[in-house]
């Protein structure tokens, strides 16, 4: 039996999630040039948001039809809070300061989340097990794609899209572009830059918490540490796909889940490869990739020149 | 006798029951109403004797449903608790044990508690039939060795491992508080030995008798 | 007449209350005598107290206490209070070495109880044997810690005096679960997942060995990443290579996901591993589509030991917010060792702790012997426990339930 279909399934869908996580990564770099290593945590955040609503608003045995969307919401809000609260009181203080010292924020923020969320919300030290959404397994073909992975498949390319009309054709979409590609100036033609940078925080948490459901619906878990590595892997992602461009950290994420993919189902059976192969190999070869795209496209397969900036 | 109060007894101090030379002698106090008050009025003493035996009781029974060891007697131990077995060592085979077969020797000890009775013992393997003498079931005696000669017989050479490397035999135990089929690993010299005698029984030259 | 019916009353109602309140102090004060002087013992604990793997850490961390409370409470030792020192090693070697140093800088310090994981024991070996200091751990698995690296090839050789365990070894747990997956639930092609950790793939190698030379076939190999959760690449490949029967080798964190992702992605076939996965979180993380799913745990099933039964009841009693886990009756065990080591120490010396009690210590453990929590527990001549007792358990419901048990008599 053919494997490869279902392999580029596999991969599409890790990819996507690495992608909407990785929106939030390049739209803050692109912005204010911060690499805000605390994304992963407001990500984490935003999947305890949602299990919060199911577990403590919703009553019990709600149908995931209405329960979803009411998580999604609390996500939302959860993470964004986060997310704003994160820019506000760590990182605004420090617009001016030297880049390391926001950095260093960053990484101690994410520390911090991680640590709170594993201390004080309920059962938080272990994995808490996620609502699933009932029914099958759906078969197309030789391609077997589970419920909770519907989600993703669907709201992975809508929210894309809702995201690139803002970006191009609303005020708010154009003032970020305009702040993006020279903050001064766009100070000076009217931009009020400080709310600019609040939206790009704002809109990466909303994607990130969608993220988080989309996780938590597909792995029936959620846990403290979930935002680390993912996160880790999104900013690749950002940086594959050229950090700064919110279409190149999508294409990014798919290149990377599809890259790791292919290299856990099929390194292993090139001749002479096999001690390189497997899952455990995986990262491997993503970064091979990475390192190979940054060789030849140092900008990232999207991106514009960054030389200037960084 | 550390001076409190005065030596007389000054005003006031008498006791309050012994009537004054002036007061009006006291009114008898009146029956209390109530039929309940009536009956405790006048048993008194029996009633207040009662509720100090169940106030004690009351106690005692605490006392005794909390006490620290409500030991009902322990029940007997899962019998795989307490039957070990050890591997003695390969063995003769008698005579009249059919081709392909050799024999062990193991020997099983109930260590405490009450009579186990050994019910079955097999092994694994699909390629090997197994008989044991005594034969089963038999009862054993509670810290006694009892000797168990095991004759296998290979059956089909592609269907046990010549090189198993944790062989066991399943011996199925019955007790009063339980029936188990536990497994006892006997360990590496077992192992050694059962894949020297399955390699002798499924040499090419089969006629031979197995290797000891 | 009156006055004397009261005083018998309130004499009775005095007496009764006195007895109550005697009652409750009785159960509260269990380790509060420990300020009637004398020195105190520290037992170090090492074991991952945050992360993943926490709950089994906490377990551990909790037993132990619970050993030293009781110990206290029953003065096993006169003159001796016991106290823990909990260090959080989260699973990693480096951590785990930094606080065997730390234990072993502490001169209070007589024994230590942990690691949970075997390639954090391989760092903190050295530490403690070169300051002569015993360590007990109640979950490493890994035979190379007491035979030494070429345990498999006939040459056992203890590495370090001082490191002694209370778990079975893989080299019976592997080979245990080999013979019943292949022999009891006739499977015979297997295939062998691990996370390349020490105690991973060494479970998943001394299983894939047996299980070949029962006449199993592998009929693949893949190690996964532990730090990630999507194991669906695995899945598939599990799904395409036709295996009737999954054989992990690692922890419950990676493995309940992994169960259900392969499960989710066709292959309706079990998933086996050994007492890294045998945790109810495994049971909560793989779903309903677990059932069936197998694990090999070090000992016999808590039902059919009384001290067992008496253990769990202690730790209910003494509310301790986490629950025991798979190790916790190891990790008493552990550290009641130690609490008869330094008892035997004490006894030899007139009553007083000697100046090098520490290496005294190693030396009684090597004698030590008790009834304890998952049976009599004493040390071989490599420092492993002697009793090895195990056991398959099978996932129905939401519990783990006992399906066949073996004893090691070599």
């Amino acid at each position: 039996m053919n494997e490869l279909p279902q392999q580029l399934v596999n991969g599409l869908l890790l990819g996507s999630m690495y992608g909407l996580v990785a929106i939030g990564y390049t739209m803050v770099y692109g912005i204010v040039q911060l690499i805000n290593f605390a994304h992963g945590e407001i990500f984490m955040i935003g999947g305890f948001g949602a299990l919060t609503v199911y577990l403590y608003v919703l009553p019990d045995g709600t149908t995931m039809w209405i329960a979803l969307p009411l998580m999604l919401l609390g996500a939302v809000i959860a993470a964004v809070i986060v997310a704003v609260g994160a820019e506000r009181f760590a990182y605004r203080p420090l617009r001016g300061a030297p880049r390391l010292a926001p950095l260093i924020t960053a990484i101690g923020l994410s520390l911090a989340l991680q640590q709170a969320v594993w201390a004080w919300y309920p059962g938080a030290k272990e994995s808490i097990n996620f609502p699933e959404i009932a029914g099958g397994p759906f078969e197309i073909g030789s391609v077997t794609i589970q419920t909770g992975d519907v989600f993703l498949l669907a709201v992975a390319p809508i929210s894309m899209a809702i995201l690139a009309y803002f970006v191009m054709k609303t005020r708010t979409g154009r003032g970020m572009q305009a702040t993006a590609q020279d903050p001064d100036t766009a100070k000076l033609m009217g931009i009020n830059t400080d709310r600019i940078i609040v939206v790009a925080f704002a809109l990466g948490a909303v994607f990130a918490a969608v993220g988080a459901v989309a996780y938590g619906l597909k792995y029936g878990q959620v846990q403290f540490r979930m935002g680390f590595i993912l996160g880790l892997k999104a900013f690749t992602a950002a940086v594959l796909g050229g950090i700064g461009n919110i279409y190149g950290a999508m294409i990014g994420g798919l290149v990377l889940g599809i890259a790791e993919t292919m290299a856990t189902a099929y390194i292993a059976d090139v001749p002479g490869m096999s001690q390189l192969g497997g899952q455990s190999w995986a990262n491997v070869w993503a970064f091979v990739l990475l390192i190979l795209v940054l060789l030849f496209r140092p900008q990232g397969l999207m991106g514009e020149r960054v030389a200037d900036r960084a | 006798m550390s001076g409190v109060g005065p030596v007389e007894p000054g005003e006031g101090t008498r006791a309050w029951d012994i009537p004054g030379p002036g007061t009006p002698p006291e009114p008898s106090p009146e029956p209390p109403r109530g039929r309940l008050a009536q009956t405790y009025t006048r048993h008194r003493r029996v009633v207040l004797s009662i509720a100090a035996a169940a106030v004690l009781l009351a106690g005692g029974g605490y006392l005794y449903a909390t006490r620290p060891e409500q030991a009902p007697p322990d029940p007997p131990p899962y019998p795989s608790q307490v039957v070990g077995i050890t591997y003695l060592g390969p063995e003769p085979s008698p005579d009249n044990a059919p081709p392909k077969s050799f024999s062990i020797g193991v020997e099983l000890t109930v260590q405490s508690g009450p009579q186990v009775t050994v019910l079955r013992i097999t092994q694994p393997y699909a390629g090997l039939s197994l008989a044991s003498v005594p034969r089963l079931p038999f009862r054993t005696r509670t810290g006694f060795p009892h000797k168990i000669n095991i004759t296998m017989q290979v059956t089909e050479c592609a269907q046990v491992p010549t090189n198993a490397g944790l062989p066991f035999l399943d011996v199925t135990l019955r007790n009063m508080r339980a029936i188990q089929v536990h497994s006892f690993i006997l360990g590496e010299r077992y192992a050694h030995d059962l894949s020297e005698a399955v390699q002798g029984a499924c040499s090419t030259n089969s006629a031979t008798a197995p290797k000891r | 007449m009156r006055q004397r019916s009261l005083i018998a009353i309130t004499a009775a109602l005095a007496a009764g209350a006195l007895t109550l309140t005697a009652c409750g102090s009785r159960d509260d004060d269990g380790g509060g005598s420990s300020g009637d002087g004398g020195t105190t013992v520290v037992i170090g604990v090492d074991a991952p107290l945050t992360g993943d793997l926490s709950a089994l850490g906490l377990g551990i961390k909790n037993s132990v206490d619970l050993a030293t409370k009781q110990a206290n409470k029953e003065k096993v030792v006169d003159g001796i209070t016991f106290k823990i020192e909990a260090l959080d090693d989260q699973a990693q070697p480096s951590s785990g070495q930094q606080n065997a140093t730390k234990l072993v800088a502490n001169k209070d310090v007589l024994g230590a109880v942990g690691p949970l994981n075997s390639s954090v024991a391989e760092s903190m070996q050295k530490v403690f044997d070169d300051a002569k200091l015993v360590q007990v751990s109640p979950a490493n698995t890994n035979p190379a810690l007491t035979q030494g690296q070429n345990w498999n090839g006939g040459e056992k050789a203890r590495p370090y005096k001082s490191y002694f365990r209370t778990a079975t070894t893989d080299a019976i747990q592997g080979p245990y679960a080999a013979q019943y997956v292949y022999n009891d639930a006739k499977k015979t092609k297997a295939f062998v997942i691990d996370d390349k950790k020490t105690y991973g793939a060494g479970l998943a190698a001394t299983f894939s060995d047996e299980y070949k030379k029962l006449g199993g076939k592998i009929v693949g190999t893949e190690h996964i990443d532990p730090e990630t959760k999507d194991f669906s690449a695995v899945a598939t490949k599990v799904k395409n290579s036709g295996a009737d029967v999954v054989y992990y080798g690692g922890e419950y964190p990676q493995a309940g996901p992994l169960s259900k992702q392969i499960k989710a992605a066709g292959a309706k076939i079990p998933l086996v591993g050994g007492d890294g996965i045998y945790s109810a979180d495994f049971i909560s993380l793989a779903g309903a589509s677990g059932a069936g799913d197998l694990a090999t745990s070090v000992g016999a099933p808590v039902e059919e030991l009384p001290s067992a039964k008496e253990f769990v009841a202690n730790y209910k009693a003494a509310g301790y917010k986490d629950a025991y886990e798979a190790y916790g009756g190891y990790s008493y065990d552990s550290a009641w060792a130690i609490i008869q080591a330094v008892k035997k120490v004490v006894e030899d010396n007139n009553g007083e702790l000697p100046d090098d009690a520490r290496a005294k210590v190693t030396e009684a453990m090597q004698n030590v012997s008790f009834d304890g929590v998952t049976g009599k527990v004493s040390f071989d001549e490599f420092g492993d426990a002697t009793n090895k007792q195990l056991t398959v358990y099978s996932v129905e419901g939401t519990d783990w339930s006992p399906v066949k048990s073996g004893t090691y008599e070599g």
